[in-house]
Protein backbone atom coordinates (compact mmCIF):
# COMPACT_ATOMS: atom_id res chain seq x y z
CA UNK A 1 0.00 0.00 0.00
CA UNK A 2 1.44 3.40 -0.86
CA UNK A 3 2.22 5.51 2.15
CA UNK A 4 0.39 8.76 2.77
CA UNK A 5 2.13 11.95 1.85
CA UNK A 6 1.56 13.47 5.29
CA UNK A 7 4.02 11.39 7.27
CA UNK A 8 5.30 13.63 10.08
CA UNK A 9 9.01 14.08 9.57
CA UNK A 10 11.13 17.02 10.39
CA UNK A 11 13.23 18.14 7.47
CA UNK A 12 16.88 17.42 7.67
CA UNK A 13 19.20 20.23 6.73
CA UNK A 14 22.05 17.99 5.82
CA UNK A 15 22.62 14.43 4.86
CA UNK A 16 24.54 12.82 7.66
CA UNK A 17 26.95 9.96 7.43
CA UNK A 18 28.72 8.20 10.23
CA UNK A 19 31.97 6.47 9.78
CA UNK A 20 33.27 3.27 11.29
CA UNK A 21 35.86 0.67 10.59
CA UNK A 22 35.22 -1.59 7.67
CA UNK A 23 35.58 -4.86 9.55
CA UNK A 24 34.54 -4.20 13.13
CA UNK A 25 30.71 -4.09 13.23
CA UNK A 26 29.07 -7.30 14.40
CA UNK A 27 26.79 -9.13 12.01
CA UNK A 28 23.77 -8.66 14.27
CA UNK A 29 24.13 -4.90 14.79
CA UNK A 30 20.68 -3.28 14.59
CA UNK A 31 19.94 -0.84 11.81
CA UNK A 32 19.66 1.99 14.35
CA UNK A 33 23.26 1.61 15.44
CA UNK A 34 25.27 4.63 14.46
CA UNK A 35 28.24 2.88 12.93
CA UNK A 36 27.93 2.44 9.19
CA UNK A 37 30.29 0.07 7.42
CA UNK A 38 31.95 1.84 4.55
CA UNK A 39 34.18 -0.07 2.21
CA UNK A 40 37.67 1.39 1.84
CA UNK A 41 37.56 1.01 -1.92
CA UNK A 42 34.82 3.61 -2.29
CA UNK A 43 35.20 5.95 0.70
CA UNK A 44 37.42 9.00 0.64
CA UNK A 45 38.26 10.19 4.15
CA UNK A 46 38.23 13.96 4.65
CA UNK A 47 41.69 15.42 4.79
CA UNK A 48 43.12 18.36 6.71
CA UNK A 49 40.51 18.41 9.44
CA UNK A 50 42.13 18.31 12.86
CA UNK A 51 40.10 16.72 15.60
CA UNK A 52 37.64 15.02 13.31
CA UNK A 53 36.03 12.20 15.27
CA UNK A 54 35.56 8.92 13.42
CA UNK A 55 31.89 8.93 14.34
CA UNK A 56 31.21 12.64 14.03
CA UNK A 57 28.41 13.81 11.79
CA UNK A 58 29.73 15.27 8.59
CA UNK A 59 28.18 17.54 6.08
CA UNK A 60 27.34 15.79 2.87
CA UNK A 61 29.77 16.33 0.05
CA UNK A 62 29.35 15.18 -3.52
CA UNK A 63 31.91 12.40 -2.99
CA UNK A 64 30.36 11.09 0.24
CA UNK A 65 28.40 7.89 -0.32
CA UNK A 66 24.73 8.67 0.18
CA UNK A 67 23.30 5.39 -1.09
CA UNK A 68 23.99 1.69 -1.05
CA UNK A 69 22.77 0.10 -4.25
CA UNK A 70 21.88 -3.59 -4.42
CA UNK A 71 21.13 -5.45 -7.64
CA UNK A 72 19.02 -8.60 -7.46
CA UNK A 73 18.82 -10.43 -10.78
CA UNK A 74 18.03 -14.12 -11.17
CA UNK A 75 18.50 -13.90 -14.94
CA UNK A 76 15.01 -14.02 -16.45
CA UNK A 77 15.20 -13.54 -20.22
CA UNK A 78 13.31 -10.25 -19.99
CA UNK A 79 13.71 -6.74 -21.39
CA UNK A 80 14.66 -5.49 -17.92
CA UNK A 81 17.45 -8.06 -17.63
CA UNK A 82 18.81 -7.22 -21.08
CA UNK A 83 18.68 -3.47 -20.47
CA UNK A 84 20.49 -3.84 -17.17
CA UNK A 85 23.17 -6.05 -18.72
CA UNK A 86 23.72 -3.63 -21.59
CA UNK A 87 23.85 -0.51 -19.48
CA UNK A 88 25.35 -1.60 -16.18
CA UNK A 89 28.76 -0.15 -16.99
CA UNK A 90 27.22 3.24 -17.59
CA UNK A 91 25.16 3.07 -14.41
CA UNK A 92 28.27 2.18 -12.47
CA UNK A 93 30.20 5.10 -13.90
CA UNK A 94 27.37 7.53 -13.18
CA UNK A 95 27.08 6.32 -9.58
CA UNK A 96 30.76 6.14 -8.86
CA UNK A 97 30.43 7.62 -5.36
CA UNK A 98 27.97 5.01 -4.14
CA UNK A 99 28.89 1.34 -3.68
CA UNK A 100 26.99 -1.12 -5.82
CA UNK A 101 26.48 -4.65 -4.53
CA UNK A 102 25.50 -7.33 -7.03
CA UNK A 103 23.91 -10.41 -5.46
CA UNK A 104 24.65 -12.69 -8.40
CA UNK A 105 22.40 -15.41 -9.69
CA UNK A 106 22.59 -17.83 -6.75
CA UNK A 107 22.18 -15.22 -4.04
CA UNK A 108 19.39 -13.58 -6.02
CA UNK A 109 17.53 -16.88 -6.27
CA UNK A 110 17.97 -17.45 -2.56
CA UNK A 111 16.74 -13.92 -1.88
CA UNK A 112 13.59 -14.44 -3.96
CA UNK A 113 12.92 -17.85 -2.44
CA UNK A 114 12.50 -15.95 0.84
CA UNK A 115 10.40 -13.22 -0.77
CA UNK A 116 8.20 -15.14 -3.17
CA UNK A 117 5.93 -12.21 -3.89
CA UNK A 118 8.82 -10.59 -5.77
CA UNK A 119 9.50 -13.46 -8.13
CA UNK A 120 9.30 -12.08 -11.65
CA UNK A 121 9.84 -8.50 -10.49
CA UNK A 122 13.57 -8.76 -10.91
CA UNK A 123 15.96 -7.31 -11.90
CA UNK A 124 15.40 -5.28 -8.76
CA UNK A 125 17.67 -2.37 -7.95
CA UNK A 126 17.30 -1.54 -4.26
CA UNK A 127 18.69 1.75 -3.03
CA UNK A 128 19.28 2.21 0.69
CA UNK A 129 19.39 5.84 1.78
CA UNK A 130 22.20 5.96 4.34
CA UNK A 131 21.12 9.37 5.59
CA UNK A 132 17.58 8.17 6.31
CA UNK A 133 18.85 5.00 7.92
CA UNK A 134 21.12 7.02 10.19
CA UNK A 135 18.12 9.12 11.17
CA UNK A 136 15.31 6.63 11.73
CA UNK A 137 16.79 3.26 10.91
CA UNK A 138 14.42 1.05 8.93
CA UNK A 139 11.30 1.97 10.91
CA UNK A 140 10.34 4.60 8.35
CA UNK A 141 11.28 5.53 4.81
CA UNK A 142 14.83 4.36 4.14
CA UNK A 143 15.15 3.96 0.40
CA UNK A 144 13.40 2.73 -2.68
CA UNK A 145 13.45 0.00 -5.29
CA UNK A 146 13.32 -0.06 -9.06
CA UNK A 147 11.59 -3.22 -10.28
CA UNK A 148 12.73 -3.56 -13.85
CA UNK A 149 11.01 -6.92 -14.23
CA UNK A 150 7.62 -5.21 -14.25
CA UNK A 151 8.41 -3.45 -17.51
CA UNK A 152 7.34 -5.25 -20.63
CA UNK A 153 9.33 -3.56 -23.37
CA UNK A 154 12.97 -2.67 -23.92
CA UNK A 155 12.12 1.01 -24.29
CA UNK A 156 10.14 1.13 -21.04
CA UNK A 157 12.96 -0.56 -19.14
CA UNK A 158 15.57 1.76 -20.62
CA UNK A 159 13.51 4.85 -19.83
CA UNK A 160 12.99 3.67 -16.25
CA UNK A 161 16.69 2.98 -15.81
CA UNK A 162 17.60 6.38 -17.22
CA UNK A 163 15.05 8.04 -14.93
CA UNK A 164 16.50 6.17 -12.03
CA UNK A 165 20.10 7.13 -12.79
CA UNK A 166 19.15 10.77 -13.34
CA UNK A 167 17.16 10.84 -10.12
CA UNK A 168 20.04 9.47 -8.06
CA UNK A 169 22.44 12.08 -9.47
CA UNK A 170 20.04 15.00 -9.06
CA UNK A 171 18.97 14.20 -5.50
CA UNK A 172 22.13 12.96 -3.82
CA UNK A 173 22.03 15.95 -1.47
CA UNK A 174 18.28 15.97 -0.98
CA UNK A 175 16.89 16.39 2.54
CA UNK A 176 13.49 15.08 1.52
CA UNK A 177 14.24 12.13 -0.68
CA UNK A 178 10.90 10.49 -0.05
CA UNK A 179 9.07 13.59 -1.26
CA UNK A 180 11.28 13.78 -4.33
CA UNK A 181 10.56 10.14 -5.13
CA UNK A 182 6.82 10.69 -4.85
CA UNK A 183 6.93 13.78 -7.04
CA UNK A 184 9.74 12.99 -9.47
CA UNK A 185 9.54 9.24 -9.98
CA UNK A 186 6.07 8.17 -8.95
CA UNK A 187 4.32 11.29 -10.26
CA UNK A 188 1.89 11.39 -7.36
CA UNK A 189 -0.63 14.14 -6.83
CA UNK A 190 -2.24 16.54 -9.26
CA UNK A 191 1.04 17.81 -10.66
CA UNK A 192 2.08 14.25 -11.31
CA UNK A 193 -1.18 13.55 -13.06
CA UNK A 194 -0.63 16.54 -15.34
CA UNK A 195 2.88 15.34 -16.11
CA UNK A 196 1.55 11.92 -17.02
CA UNK A 197 -0.92 13.49 -19.44
CA UNK A 198 1.49 15.96 -20.97
CA UNK A 199 4.86 14.30 -20.49
CA UNK A 200 6.39 11.52 -22.53
CA UNK A 201 8.53 9.54 -20.10
CA UNK A 202 6.02 8.99 -17.30
CA UNK A 203 3.40 7.99 -19.83
CA UNK A 204 5.73 5.52 -21.54
CA UNK A 205 6.96 3.91 -18.33
CA UNK A 206 3.51 3.67 -16.78
CA UNK A 207 1.84 2.45 -19.97
CA UNK B 1 -36.57 16.27 -29.22
CA UNK B 2 -33.23 15.95 -31.11
CA UNK B 3 -31.54 18.91 -29.48
CA UNK B 4 -32.26 17.69 -25.96
CA UNK B 5 -31.16 14.16 -26.75
CA UNK B 6 -27.96 15.35 -28.36
CA UNK B 7 -27.24 17.46 -25.28
CA UNK B 8 -27.72 14.42 -23.08
CA UNK B 9 -25.52 12.40 -25.34
CA UNK B 10 -22.82 15.07 -25.28
CA UNK B 11 -22.87 15.21 -21.50
CA UNK B 12 -22.79 11.43 -21.26
CA UNK B 13 -19.89 11.09 -23.68
CA UNK B 14 -17.99 13.90 -21.96
CA UNK B 15 -18.45 12.21 -18.60
CA UNK B 16 -17.22 8.94 -20.13
CA UNK B 17 -14.17 10.68 -21.56
CA UNK B 18 -13.32 12.38 -18.27
CA UNK B 19 -13.92 9.16 -16.36
CA UNK B 20 -11.65 7.24 -18.73
CA UNK B 21 -8.95 9.88 -18.40
CA UNK B 22 -9.13 9.72 -14.61
CA UNK B 23 -8.98 5.92 -14.76
CA UNK B 24 -5.97 5.94 -17.10
CA UNK B 25 -4.06 8.47 -14.98
CA UNK B 26 -4.77 6.45 -11.85
CA UNK B 27 -3.69 3.25 -13.57
CA UNK B 28 -0.40 4.76 -14.69
CA UNK B 29 0.26 6.26 -11.28
CA UNK B 30 -0.33 2.85 -9.71
CA UNK B 31 2.05 1.29 -12.20
CA UNK B 32 4.71 3.88 -11.40
CA UNK B 33 4.22 3.21 -7.68
CA UNK B 34 4.84 -0.49 -8.32
CA UNK B 35 7.90 0.15 -10.45
CA UNK B 36 9.43 2.71 -8.07
CA UNK B 37 8.61 1.11 -4.78
CA UNK B 38 9.45 2.95 -1.55
CA UNK B 39 11.17 1.08 1.26
CA UNK B 40 9.50 1.54 4.62
CA UNK B 41 8.85 -0.36 7.84
CA UNK B 42 7.38 -3.32 5.93
CA UNK B 43 10.72 -3.84 4.22
CA UNK B 44 12.81 -3.57 7.38
CA UNK B 45 13.63 -7.28 7.48
CA UNK B 46 14.73 -7.33 3.85
CA UNK B 47 16.86 -4.25 4.31
CA UNK B 48 18.40 -5.61 7.47
CA UNK B 49 19.30 -8.86 5.73
CA UNK B 50 21.08 -7.03 2.91
CA UNK B 51 22.88 -4.74 5.34
CA UNK B 52 23.97 -7.75 7.37
CA UNK B 53 25.42 -9.32 4.24
CA UNK B 54 27.45 -6.16 3.68
CA UNK B 55 28.55 -5.92 7.30
CA UNK B 56 29.64 -9.58 7.39
CA UNK B 57 31.58 -9.25 4.17
CA UNK B 58 29.36 -11.69 2.29
CA UNK B 59 28.69 -8.89 -0.18
CA UNK B 60 31.48 -6.71 -1.48
CA UNK B 61 31.19 -3.64 -3.71
CA UNK B 62 31.09 -4.77 -7.31
CA UNK B 63 34.16 -3.69 -9.20
CA UNK B 64 33.46 -5.19 -12.62
CA UNK B 65 32.56 -3.07 -15.62
CA UNK B 66 29.88 -5.51 -16.78
CA UNK B 67 27.45 -7.83 -15.07
CA UNK B 68 28.18 -11.55 -15.32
Amino acid sequence: MPRGSGSPRRPRTEARTRRGTAKSPPAEAPAEQETVVLQEAVVTEPSGRPGTCARAETEASPSTPRFRIFIVDTGWDSPGHKVLQENFGLIRELQREDPIYVLGREKSIEYLRHHEERIGHDPIIAVHDLAAMDDTGTADFHGFRLRLGLLRTHQQALLALQNFARFLRLHRQSTDLEGEIRRGLRREGLAGAIEIVLGHEAREIGG
Amino acid sequence: MPERWSDYLTIFMSALAVGYMVYEIDRRQRKLREIFDVLDAEDAAVTARLEDMVASGELQPYTGATLV
